[in-house]
């Protein structure tokens, strides 16, 4: 475990030009905190290496692991 | 010798009055349901009953008793907080917590130890002074000490810590306090059954039925209640129930870890915290050392336990004494701990008209038990925020007016 | 003596003889007696005493199962005698006893032990001022073993091992297990906590040398497979997620991760509750047949064998052929008796007492067993005690259930579920790739374990894809091997259900009629099973006697969450060598050689000063500081993050993660950056150099070098702008050469033109320095002219040696003596005068936050912060010059009509302006020049100081730069 960090999940950031006061607030504060398979953030330290993890977080289960964008 | 146990001991019939009533139906409606039968859950509906005269309550407990966060901490009580609103509000729960054994006539194990919090670095230190100024200021009994001061309440300590990380000072809190954690949970259980407030176990809430922004029952897996409020103490599910209410929160879930030692002869009076080294640590009455470390980098929903902490923990224990060498880890157990970004709680109202929360306890909550249950009960009793948790509201992340207690966080996150 | 003659595959070596002490007596046993064996041997009955009653305690399990035999071992704290090996010379005693095992003082405890009921410690002392004293006696009574103090460390190896199937346990069914699994070409670990393979399968005999035969067997195949690697004495400690399981030994940790796991881990004898059944003596049934088959010892001279399954009646076999005068086999059972066995026995002429129990034990003088009271029981399993009878013994076997060890696949998350025919949980639904074999599936028969053992392995194969074949599993046993209700209850109590906590029958029956009737908060209440063993002789009958008060099946009660560690592990093992790394720049020797004196920054060691004989740490700054003032300064800045961004949007990555604009910023020049989060915090600054149109160099803080990296390069796997990001941190060495005459040495070093058009403030040039490649920057951090010279990590001592000896007089200078000449200048370190709520207009940087950028990291919430009324401002203050006393201190208070209004954040003695200057959080209603804040010490004295502008030294940068350099920024 030690050499991957976690980012938390992949959250889309509004048009922070355009999006309202709440939106951007709930953007920046706000988390899905519910178990549930989730896209996340992790780095590989030694090569810092992003990537997307589909973990789940009530289980711990990591379901498959890409490069960002190339998810879907 | 007290003459209860006298009467115990001649009399095979006596027993106890039991401390928490069994009762097999649920009403169709309560004026309050709450949520999570832990300390905080219980303490509210004991301050409601109490200080509130509202007994028509029901506590619904998904497990057990005390189940969750209260029986998996490290039980270390203190009001060494860095923010204002964080040291009186603690500062409020220490001076409850005192008097809860005789108010329960139920042992606490309330154990005053005195609290060091271990600066290995300047800055440490530099924080550790401004939580010493700040505690002064609202009458709360800490100072920032010397290395010689920590040694002379743990003269077994290495104060180099292996020479990794020498010991520069500390924030010595006297009032810092052990507790038998389980305790509490019976205390304030038995006190709001014998007020009247029902304690459901193995009830778990499936949803809550809100209608026009207001919430006007609860389904659990015994059925439907109905109800006009409705407080969620239930620390790690509380994104759960803010899911089912429909709104979110800055809360994310980590577990928090802690292990426990074979009993061993009393040795250490302190409790140490270290955050450099990540460890906390306090010996009790059986003699075993408990001791935690940092959050989990990373959030899980679960309860699981890790090698890893169990590993780097002795590590960083063995840096500081040596001696425990040869002591051996007995249990290690993990609980799920809600986290806010500024190390203080959400309590209060929220954008449900009726739905109250207490939450975002992190790795804090049971110190917090006494005066969280007071001023909880009191927002619900009068739906209006009491004073002391104004600077907790759900509304402050909006704001841009977060609390900042991140600098009280005992051990690093 | 109680040694019997040679015994076929003990473990005891009679050519070597160990002497040792037991209670500070010298005893005589053999290599590989464990010390309760040895002093069984020797006649010895009383080997510890209880946690709480103080009472005499002897062979229980003599297999960890519980801890009524633990001693100290110089300085090893509860050492568990049952299976520690006698070591030559070893100085032995029983743990927590007041005046040695055998006459404990402590003991009269149990005189009042009626008065001491479950929970007897919540229900006393209840008033906080009373509290500190009962407490101080508890503190006093309780713990078990000592620590010695003035131990070292003990560091230990610690390795990682693979394989494709680790077989936890070594008796039939894990041999069997290992064997099918190693023949499918499954590589195989298997692990043995005992030091010797066979388990169960080399005691359990009923004197049966065919039953030895056979497991003799498979051990013989186990040890010589190729594909079979054995670890002996070593127990699986627990399992974690993903066949990640720790195995210990007795001086390290083996990581393995496996592909696959089977649990063959066996059971634990439980005991039979009736009154007095902790006399020394009384034990378990496998507990005599271990003293036999492993030590050669005779467990008694005359037993009593009380039992409810085959096992008693082998136990019985064994124990005549050991010699033991058998007094009696008292079944609780009406039938389901083997009747071979029982034959057997029989024409032995041993009573067989069938539907009988022992209703209580009996202590002779010397406080150990001398006899039981024996009754049959009637139709509702009760006691007949009119018929009771007495048989004199001084050995008790108990035989009557187990428990199965499933503690290890409670961990892997497998559901049990309680199978009536047993009278035991067994896996009902077990996770990908883990298995179980034999008692731990509920089969005791030799031949069903063996053949549980095959079918695991096959499973395990199969799960590898190594073979297809799966076979069946044995058919279920169709008795009991468990009674289910080995329990007699007796008014005068004293009837343990666990030993370690010394916890009655009667405190489970309180528990419960209080309330606590769930299986998780009669644990708590009771603390049955917290105890150092862990439930492993407790859990089971506790749970029963829970199942039974609430009318309820052993299946809806369930048990408790079995958690790591099976076995408890030594810090030190866990600890392993323990890593502590700490980083060190490329000149850390050369300050060593200074007379550095270190501290921690980050992960850093840096100089905090340079000591000089007999000169005090202030004094020592202060000349730091004078000299960079007034001469030449020299400080090593190799910690702070150095990262370079190379691409054609290069500049526009910049402008995203920074508040200020860097497009535009000219080649050669450089520019202060401030990063901000997402919420508008500031979380690290630095200095951006533009060295070509797609090649920029910047720093950050030393503590955040990292995760700013990191981050950055998170940002840009969204972002995808057309850059390369490279952290050359550690393959940057950088120093900062300060004061007046710093471009007089550096021309003797570099032909770099150092004319102030050629080089003027703020730009940044790359060039030969001593031969070096460096890149140099003209920055005013300390407010000299001064060059931040950035080059290879290799050639950092170089570089440093090269400007000492052209300058001699220059002197290095320390992160304090740096602290004080920023303050001076009023410049913040991110970090101590910024906090995790700090924006940038908390610290008046209100000019590097360019709103006019399309967008930058923080922008959206920093403009909804200006629109919002300020909290606080950071402002200058400094004292009154003539301040004599102890000066603030860094996070001293600001006071105002009784209430906080502020902080300081930096603070220090300023020789260059006479007075103590620092910087200090304010409200924005006290910020003008001139106003007078109350800052409070620790004493809680008051001390005035006036808001000033800053900087404090050089308002004007003279000393730093040429009048109207602006041309570069």
């Amino acid at each position: 475990m030690s050499e991957f960090v976690y980012h938390g999940e992949v959250r889309n950031e509004p048009d922070s030009e355009t999006c309202s006061d709440s939106e951007w607030t709930d953007y920046v504060f706000n988390r899905s905190g519910i178990p549930a398979v989730k896209k996340e953030w992790w780095c590989h330290t030694p090569s810092n290496i992003w990537f997307i993890a589909e973990r789940d977080t009530a289980k711990d289960h990591v379901l498959r692991t890409y490069l960002y964008g190339e998810g879907s | 010798m007290p003459l209860r146990l006298i009467r115990y001991a001649l009399s095979s019939k006596h027993h106890e009055p039991r401390m928490f009533t069994t009762h097999d139906r649920m009403k169709s409606s309560y004026d309050v349901v709450i949520i999570g039968a832990g300390g905080h859950g219980l303490a509210a509906a004991y301050y409601l009953a109490r200080d509130h005269g509202i007994t028509n309550v029901a506590v619904l407990e998904r497990g057990y008793i005390g189940g969750g966060n209260t029986g998996r901490n490290t039980t270390i009580i203190r009001s060494n907080y860095l923010t204002p609103e964080g040291v009186k509000f603690y500062d409020a729960s220490v001076n409850l917590w005192k008097d809860l054994s005789a108010e329960f006539d139920l042992n606490l194990f309330y154990s005053t130890r005195g609290h060091y919090t271990l600066a290995h670095t300047d800055s440490a230190v530099r924080t550790m002074r401004w939580r010493a100024e700040v505690n002064k200021h609202y009458g709360v009994d800490s100072e920032l000490v010397g290395p010689d001061h920590v040694k002379k309440a743990c003269p077994q300590i290495d104060l180099s810590c292996a020479g990794h990380a020498p010991i520069l000072g500390a924030l010595y809190h006297a009032p810092g306090a052990i507790a038998r954690h389980d305790a509490v949970a019976w205390g304030y259980g038995k006190g709001a059954d014998m007020r009247g407030v029902e304690i459901h176990q193995q009830t778990e809430v499936q949803g809550l039925d809100i209608q026009g922004g207001k919430i006007v029952g609860v389904n659990t897996s015994r059925g439907y209640i109905s109800t006009g409020k409705v407080l969620s103490a239930v620390a790690g599910f509380t994104p759960r129930v803010t899911a089912m209410a429909g709104f979110r929160t800055p809360i994310f879930v980590h577990p928090l870890q802690a292990m426990v030692s074979e009993p061993i002869k009393p040795w250490l009076d302190p409790i140490l915290v270290s955050g450099s080294l990540h460890i906390y640590i306090s010996q009790t009455a059986r003699g075993e050392l408990v001791m935690g470390a940092s959050l989990d980098p990373y959030e899980l929903h679960s309860t699981r336990s890790t090698l890893d902490f169990t590993e780097s923990l002795s590590a960083h224990m063995l840096e500081m004494f040596p001696f425990l060498s040869h002591v051996k880890v007995v249990r290690q157990w993990s609980g799920m701990a809600d986290m806010t970004p500024d190390f203080a709680p959400i309590m209060g109202k929220t954008p449900v008209e009726g739905l109250y929360l207490d939450a975002g306890w992190g790795t804090w909550g049971f110190k917090a038990t006494p005066i969280s249950g007071k001023t909880m009960a009191h927002t619900v009793a009068k739906d209006e925020p009491h004073p002391l948790i104004t600077g907790f509201s759900l509304q402050r992340f909006a704001d841009f007016a977060l609390t900042g207690e991140k600098g009280a966080a005992s051990v690093g996150h | 003596m109680s040694r019997l003659a040679h015994i076929p595959g003990e473990w005891i070596d009679r050519t070597q003889e160990i002497s040792f002490t037991f209670e500070g007596q010298q005893h005589k046993g053999f290599a590989g007696d464990s010390i309760s064996a040895a002093l069984w041997a020797r006649g010895l009955r009383t080997l510890g005493r209880s946690f709480k009653y103080h009472r005499r305690r002897g062979v229980l399990s003599l297999a960890n199962h519980d801890v009524n035999t633990l001693v100290q071992a110089g300085d090893r704290p509860n050492v568990r005698a049952d299976i520690e090996e006698i070591a030559a010379g070893g100085s032995y005693t029983a743990v927590n006893t007041h005046g040695g095992v055998a006459k404990d003082r402590a003991s009269l405890i149990g005189f009042f032990s009626r008065f001491l009921p479950v929970g007897f410690y919540y229900k006393v002392a209840n008033s906080r001022w009373l509290f500190p004293f009962w407490e101080a006696l508890i503190r006093n009574m309780s713990g078990l073993g000592v620590i010695h103090f003035d131990r070292p460390v003990v560091k230990t190896a610690k390795r990682y091992a693979f394989c494709d199937v680790l077989v936890i346990g070594g008796g039939p069914s894990g041999l069997a297990a290992a064997l099918s699994a190693a023949e499918a070409g499954a590589s195989v670990m298997l692990a043995e906590e005992n030091p010797r393979l066979g388990g169960s399968g080399f005691y359990q005999l009923g004197n049966d040398p065919a039953r030895r035969a056979v497991v003799k067997s498979l051990v013989d195949r186990v040890t010589s497979h190729a594909n079979i690697e054995v670890r002996l004495g070593s127990y699986a400690a627990a399992y974690y997620a993903d066949y990640w399981v720790p195995l210990v030994d007795g001086n390290k940790m083996i990581k393995v991760r496996a592909r696959s796991v089977i649990v063959a881990a066996g059971a634990y004898e439980q005991p039979a509750v009736f009154r007095n059944n902790d006399l020394p003596g009384v034990m378990m049934g496998s507990a005599a047949q271990r003293l036999v088959y492993r030590y050669a010892v005779q467990p008694a001279k005359t037993m009593v064998v009380l039992t409810a399954n085959d096992d008693g009646y082998r136990v019985a076999l064994d124990m005549i052929a050991a010699g033991v005068n058998l007094a009696a086999i008292v079944d609780l059972r009406a039938q389901d008796t083997d009747a071979n066995l029982l034959q057997s026995l029989r024409s032995q002429g041993v009573e067989c007492l069938l539907s009988c129990c022992v209703y209580e034990a009996h202590a002779g003088q010397e406080g150990t067993l001398s006899g039981v009271t024996c009754c049959p029981l009637n139709a509702d399993g009760e006691p007949i005690l009119a018929q009771q009878r007495f048989l004199s013994c001084d050995g008790l076997a108990m035989s009557v259930g187990w428990a199965p060890a499933l503690n290890l696949l409670y961990q892997a998350g497998t559901s049990m579920s309680f199978q009536d025919s047993t009278q035991q949980f067994i896996p009902e639904r077990l996770p990908q790739g883990v298995f179980a074999a034999g008692r731990v599936n509920g089969l005791y028969a030799l031949d069903k374990k063996i053949e549980d053992g095959q079918y695991a392995g096959r499973q395990a194969a199969a799960f590898l894809s190594l073979s297809a074949e799966l076979g069946h599993a044995p058919a279920a046993e169709r008795f009991s091997p468990s009674h289910p209700w080995p329990i007699i209850s007796h008014p005068s109590g004293k009837n343990f259900i666990d030993f370690d906590e010394d916890l009655q029958l009667k405190d489970f029956e309180t528990a419960v009629l209080e309330g606590f009737d769930n299986i998780e908060l009669l644990k708590r209440f009771s603390t049955n099973g917290m105890g150092p063993s862990q439930g492993k002789h407790s859990n089971m009958n506790a749970l029963r006697i829970l199942a039974r008060l609430m009318g309820k099946s052993p299946q809806q009660v369930g048990t408790t969450t079995a958690r790591p560690f099976f076995h408890p592990v030594p810090m030190s093992i866990l600890a392993g060598r323990g890593f502590s790394p700490d980083r060190r720049t490329p000149l850390h020797a050369r300050h060593e050689a200074l007379g550095a004196v270190w501290m921690a920054a980050g992960v850093w060691q840096r100089p905090e000063y340079y000591a000089k004989p007999g000169k005090t740490r202030t004094e020592c700054i202060a000349a730091e500081v004078a000299a960079v003032r007034s001469g030449l300064g020299l400080i090593d800045v190799g910690t702070l993050g150095k990262l370079e961004v190379r691409g054609p949007d290069a500049g526009e990555f910049l402008e995203r993660v920074y508040t200020m604009r860097y497009a535009k910023l000219n080649v050669g020049a450089t520019r202060y950056a401030i990063m901000c989060d997402e919420s508008g915090v500031v979380i690290d600054d630095g200095v951006v150099a533009r060295l070509t149109p797609e090649l920029f160099y910047f720093t950050t803080t030393t503590s955040g070098a990292a995760t700013v990296y990191r981050e950055l390069s998170r940002l840009n796997t969204i972002w995808k702008l057309n850059v390369g990001l490279v952290n050359v941190t550690g393959a940057r060495s950088a120093v900062n050469i300060a004061g007046a005459r710093c471009r007089e040495v550096l021309s003797k070093l570099c032909d770099l033109d150092f004319s102030i058009e050629g080089f003027p403030y703020l730009a940044v040039r790359e060039g030969l320095v001593a031969g070096i490649p460096a890149r140099l920057m003209r920055v005013g951090f300390v407010g000299e002219w001064s060059y931040e010279i950035h080059v290879p990590a290799e050639y950092g001592a170089r570089l440093w040696d090269a400007i000492m000896e052209t300058e001699p007089s220059i002197v290095p200078f320390g992160v304090e003596a740096q602290r004080l000449l920023r303050l001076e200048k009023g410049h913040v370190i991110v970090g101590q005068d910024t906090d995790g709520l700090t924006n940038p207009f908390d610290i008046g940087a209100d000019w590097a936050v360019k709103f006019d950028k399309p967008y930058f990291v923080g922008k959206r919430s920093l403009k909804m912060i200006t629109e919002k009324p300020a909290r606080q401002r950071l402002i200058g203050f400094k004292l009154q010059s003539g301040f004599t006393g102890a000066a603030p201190q860094e996070c001293h208070l600001i006071i105002e009509a009784g209430e906080i209004i502020g902080r300081i954040t930096s603070i220090g003695f300023s020789a260059a302006v006479g007075a103590h200057i620092g910087l200090a959080f304010v409200p924005p209603t006290h910020t003008e020049p001139g106003q007078i804040l109350s800052i409070r010490r620790s004493d809680g004295s008051v001390v005035q100081a006036e808001v000033v502008t800053r900087p404090f030294y050089d308002p004007k940068d003279l000393r730093q730069k040429e009048e109207s350099s602006e041309a570069a920024a």
